[in-house]
């Protein structure tokens, strides 16, 4: 009764000073929020905008003062574009790259999700022995797996033993890309199986019940209902892992080398951003940030296609 | 109260999977039996490279292409080697120490601040900021980096340790996660010490972080893991060795000493153990992060 008749009287007290109360809780929410702001704003904010603004610029180092360029960097791009330069090659290496680990490690990664969602023993052992590749560094794993990957490595000694004649893996042109998708697709598939083992525990099971008494068979009720249910993840899934694959780079630079490989076969874009901004002897950053706006470009083309393309599929 | 509630979720979860009687029927049994296979073969597939080069970095730089499982002679010469003077490896290592440890501490103290302002108060521009947290985590870091290095430069975090922690010491992605968490206690744990006139601060400290230590030890791995894996900021904000950490001297080691896998082993099992062995003492913290973030992907 008493803490019924104290909260009115607190509030009434509270209106007489009713300004002063919300500028006081907004100075003390910005209080609390301060130090977040201020790296928010520096680190992201000002350095996104000081990306597009630095795209139309010439800058070195920082030796001498940024010289406007007008659209000049743009326009390098679009040379480099349409006279198969190192900046196509390395979008052209990245779609392919994209396209494969996407769609593998999609699949996978929800394949491996229903064998957990069965009724197993030892599921979380399971899930976590199948985890751990997502969770150690991709220098680590670069390193131990060029080791696999050696023309002397298990890999061929593997292969040796079911009468299939192996390669240097990673000095193949033809190889190095693939190479590198299947170990990505390896260590990204498990993170994206967390996702879809949470969402298959919130398909409500009575669905389940439904169209097992109308005699559905597994595979119905998979393809009917378990996948349309999923479809919000597989988005999350795809566009997540649209956005990972496209800004590889610790795997390109640690198993090919800074050139990008053989032939260029490992140059990917971040790559090329990374060697336009720093190595060599004229560092062009500007360039380099012109490059990134048109990988940021088209990163978001491919976000968005992909949620006309998963939304239009929609069969009920 | 719990075990009441469990098995009915439990039961209902097994529903959904083929057996409800005692004993499969033959198909049934098959499927186990196949179930069971796929599941140990994935597992071998996912820890088998890592134990395979953990026990190899025990072999000789003779021995070391050799596909026995057991190293023959078995030899601690590679980490000695690498813990040897000659070697900047011991220096990396409490690089990336103090790089992991310190944008743990910070994200785990400045996270929770803002988490507690988004999630427990009311104040102007509150969604705007919200929505801006949430923009900004869509945002490609590779497109900021090159600018994010020149604000550093002009702020002289280049070639030092701060350059590593400051940019990182409060991620997006941890004040939103300590956001979800904050949102989701009680609204009647605070009332009562603000009717008494108790400040913000004090009821953040005393009464909101003693319960946000689930959601502190997340956030803290979770960062802990980000920075401890990182790459390609360590390998552009410093030039000189001694300020390398363990991913940007172990990439550069690869490098340098390409056959050498003997050693580049020994060096790839002390970047993956420390993170192995947090994993095994808390996993579910890793697993809460990814599902109630939704961020994934490196």
């Amino acid at each position: 009764m008493q803490g019924a008749l104290r909260v009115p009287g607190a509030v009434k007290g509270e209106r007489g000073k009713g300004m002063s109360r919300k500028l006081r809780e907004t100075l003390a929410a910005y209080g609390f929020l301060s130090p977040y702001l201020l790296i928010l704003a520096t680190f992201t904010l000002i350095a996104t905008v000081y990306a597009f603004y630095l795209s139309f610029f010439f800058v070195d180092f920082g030796f001498t003062e940024p010289e406007f360029y007008g659209t000049k960097n743009y326009q390098l791009i679009w040379y480099d574009l349409t006279h198969n330069g190192d900046f196509l090659i390395s979008l052209k290496n990245i779609l392919f790259y994209t396209v494969g680990v996407v769609i593998l490690q999609t699949i996978l990664a929800l394949a491996l999700a229903l064998l957990l969602n069965q009724k197993v023993r030892g599921r979380s052992i399971f899930r976590t022995s199948f985890f751990l590749p997502s969770l150690t560094s991709s220098v680590a794993i670069s390193l131990i797996f060029i080791w696999l990957y050696n023309s002397q490595g298990v890999i061929n000694y593997l292969l040796s033993l079911v009468g299939i004649q192996g390669r240097a893996w990673l000095y193949d042109p033809t190889t190095a890309l693939p190479s590198v998708m299947l170990l990505n697709v390896w260590t990204t598939a498990p993170t994206f199986m967390l996702l879809y083992l949470a969402a298959l525990q919130d398909i409500p099971d009575h669905l389940y019940e439904a169209a097992r008494v109308d005699g559905a068979s597994s595979w119905d009720i998979l393809r009917k209902i378990t996948i349309p249910l999923l479809r919000p993840t597989t988005f999350l899934v795809t566009a997540l892992g649209t956005i990972g694959s496209f800004q590889m780079f610790d795997q390109a630079y640690i198993m090919g080398g800074a050139d990008g490989g053989p032939l260029k076969s490992l140059l990917t874009p971040v790559l090329e951003i990374y060697n336009t901004a720093f190595a060599g002897s004229n560092p062009r950053m500007g360039l380099a940030c012109a490059e990134a706006v048109v990988l940021f470009a088209v990163i978001f083309l491919f976000t968005i296609l992909q949620r006309r393309f998963i939304d239009t599929n929609i069969q009920y | 109260m719990a075990t009441t509630i469990s098995p009915p979720a439990a039961q209902a979860r097994t529903r959904t999977f083929a057996s409800e009687d005692k004993k499969p029927p033959a198909p049934q049994r098959t499927w186990h039996v196949l179930l069971y296979a796929i599941l140990i073969f994935y597992s071998l597939f996912s820890l088998g490279p890592f134990l395979f080069a953990l026990i190899s970095s025990f072999k000789t730089y003779a021995d070391i292409l050799s596909p026995s499982l057991i190293p023959h002679p078995v030899t601690f010469a590679n980490y000695q080697e690498i813990f040897s003077g000659a070697n900047l490896f011991p220096r990396y290592i409490v690089n990336s120490l103090i790089y992991a440890g310190g944008t743990a501490a910070l994200n785990v103290l400045l996270a929770s601040m803002a988490g507690y302002a988004f999630g427990r108060m009311e104040f102007f521009g509150k969604n705007v900021l919200f929505a801006l947290t949430l923009a900004v985590l869509m945002i490609p870091s590779q497109l900021i980096l090159i600018p994010k290095f020149l604000v550093a430069n002009s702020l002289g975090l280049t070639d030092n340790l701060a350059a590593l922690i400051v940019p990182a010491m409060v991620q997006p992605t941890m004040v939103f996660l300590m956001t979800q968490f904050l949102k989701s206690l009680p609204r009647e744990l605070e009332e009562s010490a603000m009717i008494d006139g108790a400040s913000r601060l004090r009821i953040f400290w005393q009464i909101i972080l003693p319960l946000a230590r689930p959601a502190m030890t997340a956030v803290a791995i979770l960062s802990f893991q980000g920075a401890w894996n990182d790459f390609l900021w360590p390998l552009i904000v410093q030039s000189h060795q001694q300020n390398y950490t363990l991913t940007v001297g172990l990439a550069f080691f690869g490098r340098q000493n390409y056959i050498a896998y003997n050693l580049l082993l020994a060096g790839a099992a002390i970047n993956l153990l420390p993170l192995v062995f947090v994993f095994f003492f808390f996993q579910r913290y890793f697993i809460r992060g990814i599902s109630t973030s939704g961020l994934a992907g490196r």
